[in-house]
């Protein structure tokens, strides 16, 4: 009885945890949607460049404090890339396009990351003061896996102020809602848009670094996030933050009680439930009716 | 706002009154006969080509299967892989444990293909855009991981049905009761140039009938259809079946050409990278998926041996997308109309993107 | 230009390869005009005074590193003999199968059909060499040297005279631990394994092993392939009261595995033991001290003192800039297989090749092995490593030699 309280909870942890970092990736995914009708398949590939420079920073300071600084910030200059060089020549076109478009970047990204860093697996070094576990009742869980809960959780947070209260919020989801408007009121949309993207960017880079310590860096870890910030995204409704927030830990808790009870065929409970989510809301959770 | 108002029919399809005119159907039909004629000279010249080339038409096939649905009737399947994968195990399952008899395993193929589509149609309509792009790629994903993890085999509690991750592989080549010998290249290659070429001109007619105008008008206005009294979800449902079909078909000719069904046949990634076949193709023409599809192949085929090849394929669909805004058929179709002014087409697109890109 | 794989080297240093390289490759890489490309070029073998070898491997995706460190091994034997294997000039070709089964398919295909190879070198994947069994016996026109892929049911289901296992088999990379653990570790484990083909015959032969030593299996733990947190995993280990664990992970899932295992603190109740990729050269450096104590087993060990290794190690990072793995070794003992038996051969045909290496003596960096007449699986001894701490980081450290195993022959009598 005991053990299995200890494996719920451990569970449930996990869950939460893996929820707030998946937000941190799939709220840039939302956001984008929702201004721009981008489908980005390359938002996994910034993720994944996140975690990447963020060994490199991470071995060549010795300093992880710094590759959690730095990092994300160097992933924004490649979003802000990708967003002048090739979405912006796209805008104004079908959406569909933004597909092949963002295909073909996640493709050519992956390819580069074994160029430069080759294909086996790397890892950042976790600090060491955040080395160790705690117990938490019957469970004995590692402090940095704690720390990258709290502290996505704490981005996550502020970022849904930020959208909720502040004035740059408030014009972001203008733009969403009616870009000719705001076009109209002498603010220059194109460069909210890009602002963000390079947003969403920094927060899926973050993600990269703090997820780089607990696991691995991998050529694979790109087009591994992608399916499942998708899910989340839809789950929650497109271009809705509080919605991708609120997908993000059901997806989280769904993959680690899934782990528990049946893990060979967890991804069939994860797309169950989104099947179902759409079969009920065919918007999502908190999508907009008109957005279908 | 949203991806559904984004099928502007003028962009989806540079051909506007019907699917292909007459001078298209010619041209196809010039290539269907060049193709017959390729097949004997490939034999004995080169007889690796004729692998390439059924490769080629099984999946140019199966884009022909997502135009029909994606570009025509505006319903973004990201799911196509489950009826391509599905019509190929089920050849496989066939041929290990029933017959190899084309005659029935094929027609088991489309059948396959149409239940699962149908399936997965009903259960995903409702939803539109991208929802219904997830719901799809969601189903298919669903199959993928009961193929890889054996999960009929579990049901039914015997030792293996799917074969798991190493999926169903030494399968007996195909045969027509005795009569024809579909383990020679060339009859095999013969076999799936006629049923591509039947395929496309079923898809041609079925888009042209008063059924295709239907789903033309669901994709350029659903709402205002359901007004004037059509049951939209059902044609979409039905559509969706007939695609799968195809779809069914496509896998059902591939996998006996690899001897091999495999869990990676329903992965999402094959939806997406036929997706890509679409959009560099030409999306809603339906020849010019077909020509995205060779073009997919043949490029991966010739690139695996460079370093960095991903790199490479990479950059030209950015390149494709960024400067020919409808797919290889938009480029080809304007070298037709207008020979002379290529050079200034090429300035045309370089000035169009630096003007957005500096804007 | 050409496409050959002189151009596609990439970080591997650019061996000096067969001469008549120019004349292999037919298309112009720029022609994007698809249609016409194809009509260029001559197909075909390179004559008898040239041995082709095609290069099944991945240099994309997961298994990049595998793929590639397999021919830098092959480049490096090549490269001591100065460019040929038994006497003849060797030409190489090379196409990345991205560790995907129909594309690996294909791939053998064009080597057979369309460059008319005399040798297979690869795969990585096991569900790829499956596949592969059917082509490769049809076309019967090449010698096939599996530089890894290690699923017994390629002896099982194939039992091929072209086949020869260069490098493993799942048998001999889990079994011959049990009695080793039951001895040194623990009567009792847990097994916990990536739950696809390689990681479930890799428990199935441990257990069975194990009971049959006497030891008790309490629980088994299938993680799905790819996994990347291991919490709910590691805390039905943990529950399951073993003192200890043999696993089965490879590549990300291993250090996943590995680093986590040490993060939820297991380490100070439970003594990890596994096969030899848990706790590998590729993986090391990722895990760090995480996987020290942790013990496996393995047919090579890049630390081990013989002579015969270290000339190899010292060769290999000379010419690389970095130590050679498990893989390098099996590329390396693959041309060295080849050498052998085209040199005994005398011929570039598939089954001369085939008749010449049963049986045959290899004097690998890994110790000497011989193949098993029966099944051309290797006769190996196997290493028992523990990670400790080296110069350069985590090394692993033989710690015991399993000999004079005895391999089963799952049915298979060539």
């Amino acid at each position: 009885m005991l053990a299995e309280f200890s494996s719920v909870l451990r569970a449930t942890m996990l869950g939460i945890q893996l929820g707030m970092t998946l937000a941190l990736v799939a709220a840039g995914l939302t956001l984008i949607f929702g201004m721009l009708d981008v489908i980005n398949f390359a938002h996994g590939s910034l993720y994944m460049i996140g975690g990447y420079l963020g060994v490199t920073i991470a071995s060549q300071f010795g300093s992880f404090w710094l590759a959690l600084l730095i990092a994300p910030l160097a992933v924004g200059v490649v979003a802000a890339a990708i967003e002048v060089f090739g979405l912006r020549a796209l805008y104004g076109r079908n959406p569909l396009y933004h597909i092949l478009l963002t295909f073909g970047i996640a493709i050519m990204v992956q390819g580069l990351v074994v160029e430069i860093w080759g294909g086996q697996s790397l890892r950042i070094e976790a600090p060491e003061m955040l080395s160790g576990t705690v117990s938490i009742g019957p469970v004995q869980y590692p402090v940095y896996w704690l720390f990258v809960l709290a502290i996505s959780t704490v981005l996550i947070a502020a970022v849904w102020l930020m959208i909720d209260r502040s004035d740059l919020g408030i014009l972001m989801r203008a733009s969403a809602h009616d870009t000719e408007m705001v076009d109209a009121l002498g603010i220059d949309v194109s460069k909210v848009f890009t602002g963000v993207f390079v947003f969403g960017a920094i927060l899926a880079g973050i993600a990269g670094v703090l997820l780089g310590a607990s696991r691995s860096v991998s050529p694979g870890m790109g087009f591994g996030v992608i399916i499942e910030a998708f899910v989340i995204v839809v789950i929650g409704g497109l271009g809705s933050f509080k919605g991708a927030v609120y997908g993000a830990l059901l997806v989280g808790l769904v993959t680690a009680y899934g782990a528990l009870i049946a893990p060979s065929v967890t991804d069939i409970f994860l797309f169950a439930m989104m099947a179902v989510v759409l079969m009920v809301r065919p918007n999502g959770l908190f999508g907009a009716t008109e957005a279908a | 706002m949203g991806l559904l108002d984004a099928f502007d029919p003028r962009e989806a399809s540079p051909t506007t009154d019907g699917i292909l005119t007459n001078r298209g159907r010619f041209g196809v039909l010039a290539l269907i006969a060049a193709l017959a004629v390729l097949g004997p000279i490939a034999a004995s010249v080169r007889p690796f080509w004729l692998y390439l080339l059924v490769q080629i038409l099984a999946f140019a096939l199966l884009a022909l299967s997502l135009d029909f649905v994606f570009g025509y009737a505006g319903l973004l399947s990201f799911g196509h892989a489950a009826m391509f994968g599905a019509g190929g195990y089920a050849v496989a399952l066939l041929v290990t444990h029933v017959t190899p008899n084309a005659l029935v395993v094929l027609p088991a193929a489309v059948l396959t293909g149409v239940v699962v589509a149908a399936f997965i149609g009903w259960f995903s309509v409702r939803a539109r855009g991208i929802y219904f792009a997830m719901l799809t790629l969601a189903f298919a994903q669903i199959f993928y991981v009961a193929a890889f993890a054996d999960l009929p085999a579990s049901l039914l509690g015997v030792e293996t049905v799917t074969g798991g991750d190493n999926g169903l592989v030494g399968l007996a080549a195909l045969e027509a009761f005795g009569v024809v010998d579909l383990s020679s290249r060339l009859n095999y290659y013969f076999l799936t140039l006629a049923l591509v070429a039947l395929s496309l001109l079923a898809i041609v007619r079925i888009a042209n009938s008063p059924f295709g105008r239907v789903l033309q008008g669901v994709r350029e206005n659903e709402d205002r259809m359901a007004f004037i009294g059509y049951d939209v979800e059902r044609y979409k449902v039905i559509g969706f079946a007939i695609s799968g079909g195809f779809a069914g078909l496509a896998g059902g000719l591939y996998v006996p050409f690899q001897s091999l069904a495999q869990p990676q046949l329903l992965h999402w990634t094959l939806s997406g990278e036929l997706v890509v076949m679409l959009l560099l193709g030409g999306l809603g023409t339906l020849w010019g998926p077909m020509l995205g599809a060779g073009v997919v192949i043949l490029l991966e085929e010739q690139l695996s041996g460079f370093t960095a090849w991903e790199v490479i394929l990479g950059a030209v669909f950015v390149v494709v997308v960024v400067f020919a805004p409808q797919g290889l058929a938009g480029v080809l179709v304007s070298l037709r109309d207008d020979p002379k002014d290529t050079l200034g087409k090429v300035r045309d697109a370089l000035a169009n993107y630096r003007e957005k890109v500096l804007k | 230009m050409s496409h050959d794989s002189e151009t596609s080297t990439g970080s591997r240093k650019p061996t000096n390869r067969s001469a008549s390289t120019t004349s292999r490759r037919r298309f112009l890489a720029g022609s994007a005009a698809v249609g016409a490309t194809a009509l260029a070029g001559c197909a075909g073998d390179g004559g008898d005074d040239t041995l082709t070898v095609g290069h099944v491997l991945p240099t994309s995706g997961t298994y990049a590193l595998l793929g590639e460190s397999i021919m830098n091994g092959f480049d490096l034997y090549l490269e001591q003999n100065d460019g040929q294997l038994g006497g003849y000039e060797v030409e190489t070709v090379q196409r990345d199968t991205s560790g995907d089964t129909d594309t690996g398919v294909s791939i053998t295909r064009e080597f057979l059909v369309e460059e008319g190879v005399d040798a297979l070198v690869g795969p990585v994947s096991s569900a790829v060499a499956i596949a592969m069994m059917q082509t490769v016996q049809q076309e019967s026109s090449a010698i096939w040297l599996n530089a890894n892929a290690g699923d017994y049911r390629v002896t099982q289901d194939g039992c091929m005279d072209l086949h020869f296992r260069t490098s493993f088999n799942d048998w001999q990379t889990s079994a011959p631990l049990a009695q080793w653990v039951y001895d040194n570790v623990a009567d009792n484990v847990a097994l916990s394994y990536a739950d696809y083909a390689f990681g479930q015959n890799s428990k199935t032969f441990f257990q069975e092993a194990f009971e049959e030593a006497g030891g008790e299996v309490v629980d088994e733990i299938a993680a799905p392939l790819g996994t990347e947190d291991y919490s709910p995993f590691l805390g039905d280990i943990e529950d399951s009261g073993a003192d200890a664990v043999f696993s089965f992970f490879a590549g990300g899932d291993a250090v996943n595995y590995i680093t986590q295992f040490s993060d939820f603190g297991l380490d100070e109740n439970l003594t990890q033991t596994g096969s030899g990729f848990l706790l590998s050269e590729d993986t090391l450096p990722a895990q760090g001290e995480a996987a020290l104590g942790k013990y496996s087993l393995l047919h090579y060990t890049a630390t081990k003192e013989t002579d015969r290794n270290q000339t190899f190690v010292s060769n290999y990072s000379g010419e690389f800039d970095r130590q050679p793995n498990v893989y390098a070794c099996q590329g390396y003992d693959s041309a060295q297989a080849l050498d052998i038996a085209a040199s005994n051969a005398d011929s570039t045909d598939a089954s001369d090749l085939a008749a010449a290496l049963s049986g045959a003596e290899l004097d690998s960096p890994r110790g000497e092995f011989s193949f098993d007449p029966g099944t051309n699986e290797p006769l190996q001894s196997m290493d028992v490593r523990e990670v400790v701490e080296g110069d350069d980081g985590v090394e692993n450290e033989v710690v015991a030699t399993i000999d004079d195993i005895e391999l089963p022959d799952w049915g298979c009598s060539l």
